[in-house]
This record gives structure tokens, C-alpha cells and sequence, in this order.
């Protein structure tokens, strides 16, 4: 393991169990130690995940806006032509704040992916779907659904969930969904009976739209490290999450709106002019339902209510990412699987190499790729716990013996969230976790 | 009669193993196995041939060969099959190939099989030793070839076993040679006190004796194949040798080896002293019961998977003497089946725990964990490994149940209470594997360790063979029970010449249709 001495004479050492990474995130660095290996597995999971997420945001947002309360979407994953064409705002000419240079409709490879598959065979897009040979995107309702359930997190920032609430959210919905059930009069009879039970489903078509929102900002932002990876401009651990910091306070004022699109007219459930943002809204609520809390995977957690296994309050939920379980990827009950196997299909070649070279080879590429793409996580948590010592106290370098106390406080404090014997936060110290 | 199918079979290995053991020059590893994959494979399709030219009619022996060897000794080079060698050469032959196919099973992944061409001219003896054994019909010719099994099964395990090898070895060797001097007191006391004047088996006629002495001499053989087997209070030896062979070598002890003992059981002891067998059967079908119940209890309380295996085969070789005990046609046929299943499972068993060994490199159960994980575990080897299991707790479906039910159905209504017991035993079997399965292929991996090599196909291979031997007897057992019935039936009838066969049966079994000439002879 990497021991970074304390960053400052100013400050006496800590005593927190994990103080070695606290001296390391005061220097400036990340979670995972600053090692090319670290680095090329990191950005490479990076590029393998962002073109399935590029997928699904357009999908989240083509649910939320577009099938929003179908009763029946069974073509929800079947999306449309004019929302894989959907421009990226911060990626092609077009975009508000370039972040990517690519272009700005949906990405090649995920266009390629499309069409042929893992069959590698042009096939009407039904068959792939039932042969399973297709993104899953129930791995991104999976993610917008424990945004959806894990509420009231980041209050007072975040307004969003609270609206939610609201009669004024309540009156926008009703104008949208009598509008979607027009000449429907089941679901509109239905609609009078049990009022909440749709309204329920339209909060989810907003979480769909918020998440959709958030990761229509990553997915260019991924792409864009990969390439400077590629091209030699990130060298380091360290500067790859600074590249993140400054993307996430670049775009942390981008609005975060919920729009239904019903025969060609807009409704907005949620305006732009409420002035939500992604930063508060989407990105920290995301980060904590998803990075830390989901829920308890099925298939290694008991939801026995007396076995107590699940915790009672949500704030001591501890399944995302940076607890998770790896190895167990591909068995059943691991939610995880998904999204791994979706990105199986997009590695870059210098990481299926490596992964030929390690464990089983191809045989569990899986699994590697899985604890890879945890790592990638430790160092977008980083980037998050970065900035938001930025937003909200003091420079690293600050002369100031007391703010750098203030400082170590909070890491401290963030720290203290990996004490649990289920995070892998030391396993990824060396790379015999793999 | 063309070939000289018997003796091609027990020569051809030894043969094969004087080549292997005598070729100038070197021979690696791979060629060495190849090697012995050619004899096998050839002894397989000789077997293969020989089912085909069985005559499933005839109770008696067939194929006799017959050559004086030493006439004063009473010793002919005398071979033959019947209904119960039959099955027991075609599982050694199909053993000895799994075997040679995959003689590294259970090595440390970095390791290489030490001198193989020792290994595996050992194993083509071993083969020759049994098949000769099973196929003797002298006495003095079978004695010969069950000696002859102690010298390369000793090396086998000296040589290619565990940590405390040495004492395993010896212990094996000093048990199976006191079983082999009260097996050789045994005959040569039979056939001084009949008068014989030759070793032939059929030449042999004990009803002359006075019972005591019979009784006598029927017990040193139980004895002397009571080791061999083992039956309970002579077993010590057991586990010991099989947890301290390498896993090919504990499949043939298992498999192969254990079967001499039962088999020279129901040959010898039943076949020569048929009436007064009935006089000890109660207490055999209580030394079996118990070592039921103690296979099954002591299985339980084993921390090491192997040592749990070899428990379990002292459990399942007790259904053999019970069936044996019970002397019915149907726990006869049970008896013979048993023994057919129990070298498939325990073999199949001992090939798996020999693959978890040499990948994971513990057989520790508190240490064992998750191995059915699909990525990072060993799932076809844990999957195979529950399959396994449940064949040998006896559950429909694979050949233990059939075996299993054979004898209780054929024991039940002489031995009740042993027969129960021995039910309860089937409960422990389920009880102590699935404790094994579940600390073994259950649970989930540990990501400090648990960076398992995978297992390759030619690994798979010999798995796979047993596991569809297994389930295909299982479901089809006529293919298993059809070899041995009217050889069986004629054992029981011979021990009850007095009797209607009818008489001996469970009510409800009707014999009609699949052995009439026994209905005939008593009608």
C-alpha cells in the first residue's frame, strides 16, 4: 500500500483509521493510489461505460418524455430514431459547453451495437431484444428507481424531491396526464378512482427525466477522458479526477426539468424556470442513491424482517458500488451484472489485453471489469468529495492552519462512511484486488 | 468361441504396463498417458465386445478358459464370467480409463505428475489385478491376483499420496495382507477339509462338512473380505488410505478395489457356503446396519471433504452386505447393482474433490466457500459435485436410488430392522453431503483468495462420462440390473435347495416374467 505522509507541517497527523488516504486526498489526490495501472484501468472503464450510457440517458429521456405513463410500455427500450439523433448539449457543434469534441448524436459504437449486436448480425432490432442481445437498460431504471425511493437525501440543497410534492407538481401532472389518457376513458375513469397511484407513476417519468439529465452530462464527459487518455493528456490519478471536479462545477448549473411530449405539444411538469440544477438536483442526489446506498442485492442480502440484515433507516443503506460485492457478477440476484455485461461490450483493447493477462483471462472478464469499474467509482466518489470541499470550504493549499483543520474534518468525516467492513475502499489499494 | 476375450483382458494391461515400464528411453508425461489412454481404451472396447457376447440366459459360468498350470498344486489358469463379474469388469475397465484419461487430477496447479510412467504402468497392473481377480475361477488363481493388487496399490500410495502418506501406505499394506493370509488360510483349509483335488471353484462341495466347521471357515473369509471391504470394526485402514491417495488413486480404491472385498464376499463366502450363510446373516445385516449408521454419523462430524467421501464409502459398501445378508433375489441383484454405483459415485466423488483440491488447494470445509459462483467459481465442478452427492444419498433419478431401493426392497422383509436402519443411514447420507455441499458450492467466494484457476475440458471429461453413466443407469436400470439377475437368482436358489424359490420372495415381487426357468424348476 501507498502511505502518503501528511501534506502539511500545519497539521498533526491524523488519527483516523484511514488516514493514509485522508494525507492523500489533502495533497490533492484521489481515493486509489496514482499508478498507471490504476489510470488505464480507470479511464478505459470510463470509456466501456459511457457508450451503454449513452443509450441510456437517451432512453431514460425518451421514457420520461415520450412513453411517459403507457400502461403497457413494452416497446419502452425500443427508442426512437429522432432520440438516438437527440443532440448532446455538451458535446458535438451544437452543444451549450462543449465537453466532448465527438459528435453529438448517439455514439458509433453504440449505433454498431444496435444494429448487429454481439451477433455481430443486422437483425430486426426484436430479435436482439428477445435474444437478449441488447443493452440493459433495466440497470438504469434500476439506478433512477433508488433515486426515486431513496428520498429526502441532500435537504436543504436539493429542492427537487421536495417539489415533487408540491401542489404545484400536482396540478402541472394532472394537466399532463388527463392530456395523455384523452379519449381514454378506462384510464381516465380509473385516473378519478385512484388519483395518487398515477401521480406516483409520474414522479417515477421525473426521476426517469432527471437521471436521463445527469447522465447526458457524464457520458460526454467520460468519452471526452478517454480521448485525452488516449492522446496523452492524463497522465495521472490526480488529474484525472481534477478533470472531473472542473467538469462537475462547469456544469453544475445546467437546468434539470421534466418534459412531456403528448401529439406534438410540450407540457412541462417540472420547468426550467424552477431552476433546479444538476449539481443539487441530480448529481448528489445520484451519488449518494446509487454510489453508496441502492438497495440490499437479492442475492446476497435477506430482506427477512427479523433476520435485521436490511438496516431500518435508508441513510444506513450501504450497497452501491463502493460497497459492492464484485466477484459474485454474473451469479444471480447481483444487480450489477447488468451493467457489467453491458460494458463488456465496449472495452477498449488495451484493457481486454490486460484482462487476457490476469486471473482466468477472457473466462472472467467480467468480474475483472466489474472491480475495475469500482475503482473508476472510488475516483469519481473523489472527484464529488473534492469538489464539494471546494463549494464549501477551503483550498488544499490555504495558509490558514484552521481551514485546513475544517478540511480534515470533512474528509475525516467522508471517511468515516468507508469505516464498514463492506468497503472495498482498502481492497483497492493494491492491485491484488482485481 | 473366437477370442480369447478373458484373457486378452487381463494380459493386455499387463502388456501394455511391461512396455510402458520397460521402453528404452524416455517417456514424458503426456506420452505416458497417452499410453495408458491406448491400453484403456482398448480394454474398453473389449469389455464393450464382451457385453455384446454375454448370454443374459445363462445363470452359470461362461467363457470358461482353461489351461493346467500347476496340477500338483491344484492351481489351473482357469478363467470365466457370470452375471456377477460381468458388472464389476466393466466398471474397473471404465474406471481404469477415467483414470488414465486424467492421472493429474488433484495435483497443485503448478505441479506436474512425478515419474508417470510409473504411475501409469501401476495403474494398467492394478486393472490387470482386479479383472483377474474377478475373472478367476481358482481359488488359489484368485488369490493370486487379490495379493497381486497389494504391491502396485501400496506404491500407488507411497509414492503419490498426501502428507502423511507413509503411514497411510502401511497401514493399508499390513490390513490387505492379514486379509489376504485369512482369505489363503481360508481356501486352503476348504479344500483340504473337502478333499479336493484341485482349486477349481465349481470343483469345490463344503455340504459335506459338519456345520461348525463350515461355520468356522465362513467366518475367517468374512474375515479376511471384511477388511477388504470394510465392514465396520475392520475398516480403520480406510480412511487413512483414501484421504492420503492422490484422488486417481483413491477412485481406484474406491471404485475398484473395495469391490474384490464384496465381490469375493458373495463369490466365496455365499457362493461355497450357501446354507450356512443363513446362520450369520442376522449378524451380518447388523455389522452392515452399523456401518450404515457409523459411515453416516462419522461422515457428519469430518471437517476435510475427502475424509467425508471415504466415510461415506464405508456407509454405501454396507448396503452391500446388507443386500448380501438378506440373500433375495431382489436385494441380490441390489447388492451387485450397489456395487456398480457406489465405484461410479464414489469414483465421480472422488474425482471432483480431487479437481476442488488442485484448484482451490484446501479440502478444509470451514475454508471451502461459494465454489458454484458462475465466473470465479468452479460451477460445472460444483454443479457435477451436487449431482454426485445426490446420487449417492439416493435420490431418484441416478443410480444410487435404484441400487439403494433394490436392497431395501429385497432386505426389508428378511431383516426389517436392519433394513430400517439402514434407511435412517440414507438420511445421514443426504444429512452429511448436503452440510458438504453447502459449505462447499453454496456461500460466496472470498475476494482475499479466492482466485481460482478454471478447470479445462480434458478435466471436464472423465466427470462428465460418470455423471451421464450415472444418470443413465439411473434411468434406464435395466441396463444396470439385466447382467447380474439370473446369476443372482441362481445363488439365492442355490442356498435354498429345499425351498420354493417363491417361498424366499417378498409376496408382491413377481419373478414370472423376468426369470422363468427358476419358476420352472420349482413348479
Amino acid at each position: 500500500m501507498t502511505v502518503a505522509t501528511p501534506p502539511s507541517t500545519k497539521l498533526p497527523p491524523s488519527n483516523h483509521p484511514l488516514a493514509d488516504i485522508i494525507y492523500r486526498l489533502e495533497a490533492g489526490g484521489a481515493m486509489l493510489p496514482d499508478t498507471p495501472e490504476n489510470l488505464m484501468q480507470i479511464i478505459g472503464l470510463y470509456k466501456a461505460y459511457a457508450v451503454p450510457m449513452d443509450f441510456y440517458w437517451r432512453d431514460l429521456l425518451y421514457i420520461g418524455e415520450q412513453v411517459f405513463l403507457n400502461p403497457l410500455p413494452f416497446f419502452k427500450y425500443f427508442i426512437s430514431e429522432e432520440y438516438l439523433q437527440l443532440p448532446n448539449h455538451y458535446a458535438g457543434d451544437t452543444a451549450d459547453l462543449r465537453i466532448w469534441r465527438g459528435g453529438a448524436d448517439c455514439h458509433p459504437e453504440l449505433r454498431e451495437f444496435i444494429e448487429k449486436g454481439e451477433l455481430k448480425q443486422k437483425l430486426p432490432r426484436l430479435f436482439h431484444h428477445l435474444w437478449h442481445d441488447r443493452i440493459n437498460m433495466e440497470f438504469a431504471e434500476e439506478c433512477m428507481r433508488s433515486m426515486l425511493w431513496h428520498r429526502d437525501m441532500y435537504v436543504p440543497w436539493n429542492q427537487f424531491d421536495p417539489y415533487l410534492d408540491s401542489e404545484e407538481y400536482k396540478q402541472n401532472a394532472d394537466r399532463a396526464i388527463k392530456a395523455y389518457f384523452k379519449g381514454n376513458p378506462v384510464m381516465l375513469g380509473l385516473y378519478k378512482l385512484f388519483p395518487d397511484m398515477f401521480l406516483e407513476q409520474c414522479r417515477q417519468a421525473s426521476y426517469y427525466a432527471n437521471l436521463g439529465l445527469f447522465w447526458e452530462v457524464m457520458a460526454p464527459v467520460f468519452f471526452e477522458m478517454s480521448d485525452l487518455y488516449d492522446e496523452g493528456k492524463l497522465t495521472s490519478v490526480p488529474e484525472a479526477m481534477n478533470f472531473l471536479v472542473n467538469g462537475i462545477f462547469a456544469i453544475a448549473g445546467r437546468p434539470i426539468y421534466h418534459h412531456v411530449y403528448i401529439r406534438g405539444e410540450c407540457y412541462e411538469i417540472i420547468p426550467k424556470s424552477k431552476g433546479f440544477t444538476w449539481l443539487y438536483e441530480a448529481a448528489l442526489p445520484y451519488v449518494e442513491a446509487v454510489f453508496y446506498r441502492t438497495s440490499p442485492f437479492r442475492g446476497t442480502k435477506s430482506y427477512n424482517a427479523q433476520a435485521k440484515q436490511v438496516p431500518d433507516d435508508q441513510q444506513d443503506f450501504h450497497y452501491g458500488v463502493l460497497y459492492a460485492d464484485k466477484f459474485p457478477v454474473g451469479t444471480a440476484g447481483i444487480p450489477p451484472t447488468f451493467l457489467a455485461q453491458d460494458m463488456l461490450h465496449f472495452l477498449p483493447p488495451y484493457l481486454v489485453e490486460y484482462y487476457q493477462q490476469h486471473c482466468r483471462g477472457e473466462d472472467d472478464m467480467l468480474v475483472q471489469l466489474a472491480v475495475s469499474f469500482q475503482r473508476s467509482m472510488y475516483c469519481v466518489t473523489s472527484a464529488v468529495i473534492q469538489a464539494l470541499r471546494t463549494a464549501l470550504l477551503y483550498p488544499l493549499d490555504d495558509p490558514n492552519p484552521e481551514h485546513l483543520k475544517a478540511n480534515r474534518a470533512f474528509f475525516e468525516a467522508q471517511m468515516d462512511r468507508f469505516l464498514r467492513p463492506e468497503a472495498r475502499i482498502r481492497d483497492i489499494q493494491t492491485q491484488d484486488y482485481r | 468361441m473366437q477370442l480369447p476375450l478373458l484373457s486378452m483382458l487381463v494380459w493386455l494391461p499387463v502388456l501394455g504396463a511391461a512396455v510402458m515400464g520397460f521402453y528404452p528411453g524416455q517417456l514424458s508425461a503426456a506420452r505416458a498417458r497417452w499410453g495408458a489412454i491406448g491400453v484403456a481404451g482398448v480394454l474398453f472396447s473389449l469389455t464393450a465386445l464382451l457385453f455384446t457376447q454375454f448370454d443374459l440366459t445363462q445363470a452359470g459360468f461362461q467363457m470358461q478358459e482353461l489351461m493346467p498350470w500347476l496340477p500338483a498344486l491344484g492351481l489351473n489358469y482357469s478363467l470365466s464370467i457370470d452375471g456377477l463379474s460381468l458388472p464389476l469388469v466393466g466398471l474397473a475397465n471404465l474406471l481404469t480409463l477415467m483414470v488414465a484419461c486424467n492421472g493429474e487430477v488433484g495435483l497443485k496447479p503448478n505441479e506436474t505428475l512425478q515419474r508417470p510412467r510409473l504411475f501409469y504402468t501401476m495403474l494398467l497392473l492394478v486393472n490387470a489385478g482386479v479383472v483377474g481377480a474377478l475373472l478367476s475361477q481358482n481359488l488359489l488363481l484368485f488369490f493370486l491376483f487379490y495379493e497381486l493388487e497389494l504391491i502396485p496399490f501400496y506404491l500407488l500410495i507411497v509414492i503419490w499420496g498426501g502428507a502423511k502418506r507413509e503411514y497411510a501406505a502401511t497401514k493399508f499394506l499390513i490390513y490387505t495382507a492379514l486379509s489376504g493370509i485369512l482369505i489363503l488360510a481360508g481356501f486352503l483349509a476348504i479344500a483340504w477339509l473337502t478333499h479336493s483335488s484341485s482349486f477349481e471353484y465349481g470343483a469345490i462341495n463344503t455340504t459335506e462338512l459338519p456345520t461348525t466347521i463350515q461355520l468356522v471357515l465362513l467366518v475367517v473369509l468374512l474375515l479376511g473380505f471384511g477388511i477388504k471391504i470394510p465392514l465396520v470394526p475392520l475398516h480403520s485402514w480406510l480412511p487413512d488410505a483414501y484421504v492420503e491417495s492422490s484422488a486417481p488413486v483413491a477412485m481406484l480404491l474406491g471404485g475398484i478395489l473395495s469391490k474384490l472385498g464384496t465381490y469375493g464376499l458373495v463369490r466365496f463366502a455365499v457362493g461355497l457356503f450357501p446354507e450356512t450363510w443363513a446362520s450369520v446373516a442376522p449378524v451380518m445385516s447388523a455389522i452392515a446396519a452399523a456401518s450404515i449408521l457409523y459411515g453416516g454419523f462419522a461422515a457428519i462430524a469430518q471437517k476435510d471433504i475427502k475424509r467425508m467421501v471415504a466415510y461415506s464409502s464405508i456407509g454405501h459398501m454396507g448396503y452391500v452386505m446388507l443386500g448380501t445378508a438378506a440373500l433375495t433375489p431382489l436385494s441380490m441383484v441390489g447388492a451387485v447393482s450397489q456395487m456398480v454405483a457406489h465405484g461410479l459415485i464414489l469414483a465421480l466423488l472422488f474425482y471432483l474433490v480431487g479437481i476442488i483440491e488442485s484448484k482451490v488447494g484446501t479440502r478444509d470445509l470451514d475454508v471451502l466457500n461459494g465454489l458454484l459462483n458462475p465466473i470465479r467459481g468452479l460451477p460445472l465442478t460444483a454443479a457435477l459435485l451436487i449431482l454426485a452427492a445426490m446420487a449417492s444419498a439416493g435420490i431418484p433419478g441416478m443410480v444410487g436410488f435404484i441400487s439403494e431401493f433394490l436392497v431395501f426392497q429385497g432386505s426389508f422383509s428378511v431383516f426389517p430392522i436392519p433394513t430400517l436402519l439402514a434407511i435412517a443411514g440414507t438420511g445421514l447420507t443426504a444429512v452429511y453431503f448436503v452440510i458438504l455441499l453447502n459449505r462447499t458450492c453454496f456461500g460466496r467466494l472470498d475476494s482475499k483468495s479466492a482466485y481460482y484457476p478454471s478447470v479445462s475440458k480434458r478435466e471436464y471429461f472423465p466427470a462428465l462420462i460418470l455423471m451421464a453413466t450415472i444418470v443413465f443407469l439411473g434411468v434406464q436400470p435395466s441396463w444396470l440390473v439385466r447382467w447380474s439377475e439370473p446369476t443372482t437368482q441362481a445363488i439365492v436358489a442355490s442356498a435354498f435347495p429345499n425351498q420354493s424359490i417363491a417361498a424366499v420372495l417378498p409376496t408382491h415381487v413377481n419373478l414370472r416374467d423376468r426369470a422363468p426357468h427358476l419358476e420352472a424348476t420349482h413348479l
